[in-house]
C-alpha cells in the first residue's frame, strides 16, 4: 500500500483498534485494500474513504494507560490513591506509549466521529475507554462501538455497518476497577514485604503477592505439603493369565486393590491348577458424544494434553492466529457456537484447506448443527476457525494450535461415536476375574477430531458364557499408593477456574509470574522455600491475602460491575479498608516478616545453584558458580577443596534452572536453559556421549 | 527453637511441617502392619525411607525416628 505524507485532516471518523495487525485488517476490510498508511509520531495510521466518509484507523498497541501511585516515592506504603498515567511512566516494558498517545491525540484532533474497535472484552473495553477519555478529549461517552469476534472481511464489514452506541461501559468500569484494585493490592504488599526483607537482610529483591497470585500460591503450597508429608500404604494387585484354544490373555481380579498380602496370596493359592469358567459375558454399546466447542480454558488444557504447551504459550499462539484472521477471538469463556457465525460458510472455507476438505464436505452433506457446551460468554462465541486459509506459513506451534481448533470445530458437528464394550466375568471357585475390552464400531466425531480423540481399542477373543479356560498363572504384585501429583500449568489453571479466581485473560500470566518470582521451580512446579515462606508469612500475619474467599468475593463484585450494576467505587473503598487492616498487621510484625522472607530468599538462592550430585566424587554437589575473575558462570563440585576437579562450562546467556534429573547416559545433572528462545534441556557434562551424538 | 531437620522455627521438637509428617508416618504404621501381617517398627521406617512414593519430609522423619 502507498505510504502517504503525514497529515491529520479533519471531519474524519477515527477508529481505535487494540493492536496494529487489527488496525491493518480493519483498514483492508473496509477499504477493499484501497488505503494509505502513514506514520504519525512513529505510529502507523491508515486512511481511506468509504461511502463518502473519511476514515483514519490507528491502534493503541495494548494498554497505553496504566494505574500508578501519584507520588514519586517507590518505597513508601500504604498507597491508596491511584491515578491513570501514560503506561511508559508506569511500566518499563511499555516504552513508546507516550509516542502512541501523542499520535492518537494528533489523529483525534478534528475527528468528527470516534469508533472503539478494540477487542470486545474487559481489557479491550478498558483500553478503548481510556484512549477515548484521555487521548481523544473525553469522547468515551459519545463514541460508537464496533463489535466483532473475528477479523475476517465479512465480520468487520458487518460490524462497521452496524455500529452501536458505546453502551457497554460496565466492562470498562469493571476493567478500570480491576486494574486499580490489583495495583493497590500488589504495590502495598510488595512494598511491605520487600521493605521488611530488606530491613533484616542481604539484598533487595521484589517479593510480590498479587490479589490472585496469593491464593494461587496457596493452592500450590497446600499440594506441596500433601506431597512432602505423604506416606504410601501398600496394597496388592492380583491378575490372572488364562488360556483357551492356545490363546492366552490377562484378566484383572474383581477387587482392584487387595488390602493385605495374605489375602492376595490366598487368591493365588486358591486358583492354582484350577479351571476358570466364563460366568457372564456382557456386551454393551456406549454412545460417546462429541467434545464441546473450545473456551479459552478448554483450548489451553487440550493443547497442554496434546502438545505439552503451557497455557500462556497456547494463548499467545491463539492470539497470533486471531490477528491473522484464522480463528475467532480466543479470550472467550463460551462453549457455544451460535448459528449467527454461519456454520456453512466456515465449513466451506475450512473445506478449501486440503487436509480438512473431506471431513468438511461430509459435514456439509446434511444441515450442520454443532454440539453446545454449558458455558456462555455474552461477548464472544466459542473459539472456532474463520474459514480463511493461512496467508503465510505458520510456525510449528501455530500450526498445531490451528489444527487443534479446526479439528475441534469439525468434531463438534460430528455424530456421537459408538463403542462396543465387552465385560467378561471369569469365575475360579469363589474368585472372580474381569476381562474388559472395547472398540470403536462407529467413529462419528472421532474421525474429525483425529489423533486428539484419545480412545484406544482393546480387542478381546470371542467368548461365550460357560466357556472354560485353563488358569496359567495368578500374579500378585505389591503396589503402593501414589502420592498426589504436583500441579502442572494446565491443572493449576483448571483449579483457578474452578475456584473462581482470576479471569480468562489473566490466569496464564499469573502462573507465569509465580515462576518468574521464584516461588515455584522446575518442570513440576515445585514450591521453593521462598514460595513456602511467602504463604506462611501471609497465613500468620495477614491471612486474608491468601484467602480464596476474599479474592472470589472481589471477582463476583467485579462481574456485577461488568454487567452494569455499578458499585465500583464502593468496591474500591471496601478493598482499601480490608487491605489497610492486613497491612497494619504486617507492619506491626515487620521484623519477624523480614527475617522469614530474607532467610527463605537465601535458602532458595542457595538451592537453585545446586544442580545435583557430583558423578565424579559421588559425595559432593555440582553447583553453579560464577568466576570472580572472569565473571563467567560454570559448574564445579562442592568437594573442590578435597580434590574433586569435576567442572563444566555453562551457557553464559539465559537463565539456568535446575531439574533434579540426571542424564540417562552419563548421570551428570540436566538443566533447563530459559530465556534464549525456546527453553532447552542440557546435560552439563561437556563429554556426554549424548551430546557428541547430536 | 529450631527444627533439627530443616532449621525452621519449631514450637515443640519439630517444625509444623515435620510434625505433620511425623503424624503421617506414625498413622501409616498400623496400616502397614495390617497389610503385611506384621512389620517391625524399624523395618517399617526403613521401608518408608526407601519408598520412592514417600514425600521428602516423611522420608526425613523416617530417618530421624530410625536414629
Amino acid at each position: 500500500m502507498p505510504r502517504g505524507a503525514p497529515g491529520v485532516g479533519s471531519g474524519h471518523t477515527l477508529v481505535i483498534c487494540e493492536k496494529p495487525d487489527a488496525a491493518r485488517r480493519v483498514s483492508e476490510a473496509l477499504s477493499g485494500g484501497a488505503y494509505r498508511s502513514e506514520l504519525v509520531d512513529g505510529t502507523t495510521a491508515y486512511r481511506f474513504s468509504r461511502g463518502g466518509e473519511d476514515f483514519v484507523v490507528c491502534s493503541a498497541q495494548g494498554h497505553v494507560y496504566g494505574v500508578s501511585d501519584p507520588s514519586d516515592e517507590r518505597t513508601v506504603y500504604p498507597v491508596f490513591d491511584v491515578e491513570w498515567y501514560s503506561s511508559d511512566l508506569v511500566d518499563k516494558d511499555s516504552a513508546g506509549a507516550a509516542r502512541r498517545i501523542s499520535a492518537i491525540k494528533k489523529l483525534a484532533a478534528g475527528a468528527s466521529r470516534f469508533v472503539n474497535a478494540c477487542d470486545f472484552d474487559v481489557e479491550g473495553e478498558t483500553i478503548g475507554y481510556n484512549v477515548l477519555r484521555y487521548a481523544c478529549g473525553g469522547k468515551e461517552e459519545e463514541a460508537l462501538r464496533a463489535k466483532f469476534s473475528t477479523l475476517t472481511e465479512e465480520d468487520l464489514v458487518q460490524a462497521f455497518g452496524d455500529l452501536k452506541p458505546q453502551g457497554t461501559k460496565g466492562l470498562a468500569l469493571a476493567g478500570r476497577a480491576r486494574h486499580a484494585i490489583d495495583f493497590v493490592w500488589g504495590v502495598n504488599l510488595s512494598r511491605a514485604l520487600s521493605q521488611a526483607a530488606l530491613g533484616s537482610g542481604h539484598r533487595y529483591r521484589t517479593v510480590s503477592v498479587g490479589r490472585v497470585q496469593g491464593p494461587t500460591l496457596g493452592f500450590l503450597v497446600q499440594r506441596e505439603r500433601e506431597i512432602r508429608e505423604f506416606v504410601p500404604v501398600p496394597h496388592w494387585k492380583v491378575s490372572g493369565v488364562f488360556e483357551r484354544d492356545g490363546r492366552k490373555f490377562t484378566a484383572g481380579y474383581s477387587v482392584d486393590r487387595v488390602e493385605t498380602k495374605a489375602a492376595a496370596e490366598g487368591v493365588r493359592d486358591d486358583c492354582a491348577g484350577r479351571e476358570a469358567t466364563a460366568k457372564s459375558v456382557r456386551r454393551s454399546l456406549a454412545q460417546v458424544g462429541p467434545p464441546v466447542p473450545f473456551s479459552v480454558g478448554d483450548l489451553q488444557k487440550e493443547a497442554y494434553r496434546a502438545f505439552g504447551y503451557t497455557p500462556s504459550r497456547t494463548l499467545q499462539m491463539a492470539e497470533r492466529l486471531y490477528l491473522g484472521a484464522l480463528i475467532s477471538y480466543p479470550r472467550t469463556g463460551s462453549q457455544k457456537l451460535p448459528a449467527s457465525i454461519n456454520y456453512r460458510n466456515i465449513l466451506a472455507g475450512v473445506g478449501r484447506i486440503p487436509e480438512y476438505s473431506a471431513h468438511a464436505a461430509e459435514i456439509l452433506k446434511a444441515e450442520p448443527r454443532p454440539v453446545q457446551g454449558s458455558k456462555s460468554d455474552p461477548a464472544h462465541p466459542a473459539i472456532h476457525p474463520t474459514g480463511d486459509r493461512p496467508r503465510r506459513a505458520l510456525d510449528a506451534s501455530e500450526a498445531n494450535v490451528f489444527d487443534l481448533v479446526v479439528k475441534r470445530f469439525l468434531a463438534a458437528f460430528g455424530p456421537s461415536a459408538r463403542r462396543e464394550l465387552v465385560d467378561v466375568a471369569l469365575a475360579v471357585g469363589e474368585h472372580e476375574f474381569r476381562l474388559a475390552g472395547g472398540r470403536t464400531v462407529f467413529p462419528g466425531w472421532m474421525k474429525y477430531y483425529g489423533r486428539y480423540a484419545g480412545y484406544r481399542d482393546v480387542e478381546l477373543p470371542p467368548v461365550s458364557e460357560g466357556d472354560r479356560f485353563r488358569v496359567v498363572e495368578v500374579r500378585v504384585e505389591e503396589r503402593f499408593e501414589q502420592r498426589p501429583p504436583r500441579y502442572n500449568q494446565s491443572s493449576l489453571l483448571e483449579k483457578m477456574e474452578k475456584e473462581g479466581i482470576g479471569t480468562k485473560a489473566t490466569r496464564a500470566d499469573i502462573i507465569a509470574t509465580l515462576v518468574g518470582r521464584g516461588y515455584v521451580a522446575g518442570e513440576g512446579m515445585e514450591v521453593t522455600e521462598l514460595g513456602f515462606s511467602v504463604v506462611e508469612t501471609m497465613a500468620r500475619y495477614a491471612p486474608s491475602i491468601i484467602s480464596t474467599q476474599l479474592t472470589r468475593g472481589i471477582e463476583k463484585e467485579l462481574e456485577a460491575v461488568e454487567g452494569g450494576a455499578g458499585g465500583e467505587a464502593a468496591l474500591m473503598r471496601e478493598t482499601v479498608r480490608s487491605l489497610a487492616r492486613q497491612l497494619a498487621d504486617l507492619n506491626a510484625n515487620e521484623e519477624a516478616v523480614g527475617k522469614e522472607i530474607d532467610s527463605a530468599q537465601m535458602t532458595t538462592a542457595a538451592k537453585s545453584s545446586v544442580l545435583g550430585r557430583c558423578p565424579v566424587c559421588r559425595t559432593g554437589e555440582l553447583r553453579m558458580i560464577r568466576s570472580r575473575k572472569t565473571k563467567k558462570r560454570f559448574v564445579g563440585c562442592s568437594n573442590y577443596a578435597s580434590g574433586c576437579r569435576a567442572s563444566a562450562p555453562l551457557p553464559q546467556r539465559g537463565v539456568v534452572r535446575t531439574t533434579s534429573k540426571e542424564c540417562e547416559r552419563c548421570r551428570w545433572p540436566v538443566v533447563y536453559i530459559l530465556g534464549t528462545g525456546r527453553p532447552w534441556r542440557l546435560c552439563v557434562n561437556p563429554d556426554c556421549p549424548g551430546r557428541k551424538r547430536r | 527453637m529450631k527444627c533439627p531437620l530443616c532449621g525452621r522455627e519449631a514450637e515443640g521438637e519439630l517444625c509444623a511441617y515435620h510434625a505433620a509428617a511425623k503424624g503421617a508416618v506414625e498413622a501409616a504404621y498400623p496400616r502397614w502392619a495390617r497389610a503385611f501381617g506384621r512389620i517391625d517398627w524399624k523395618d517399617y521406617l526403613d521401608s518408608v525411607k526407601r519408598n520412592p512414593q514417600t514425600g521428602q519430609w516423611a522420608k526425613e522423619i523416617a530417618e530421624f525416628l530410625r536414629g
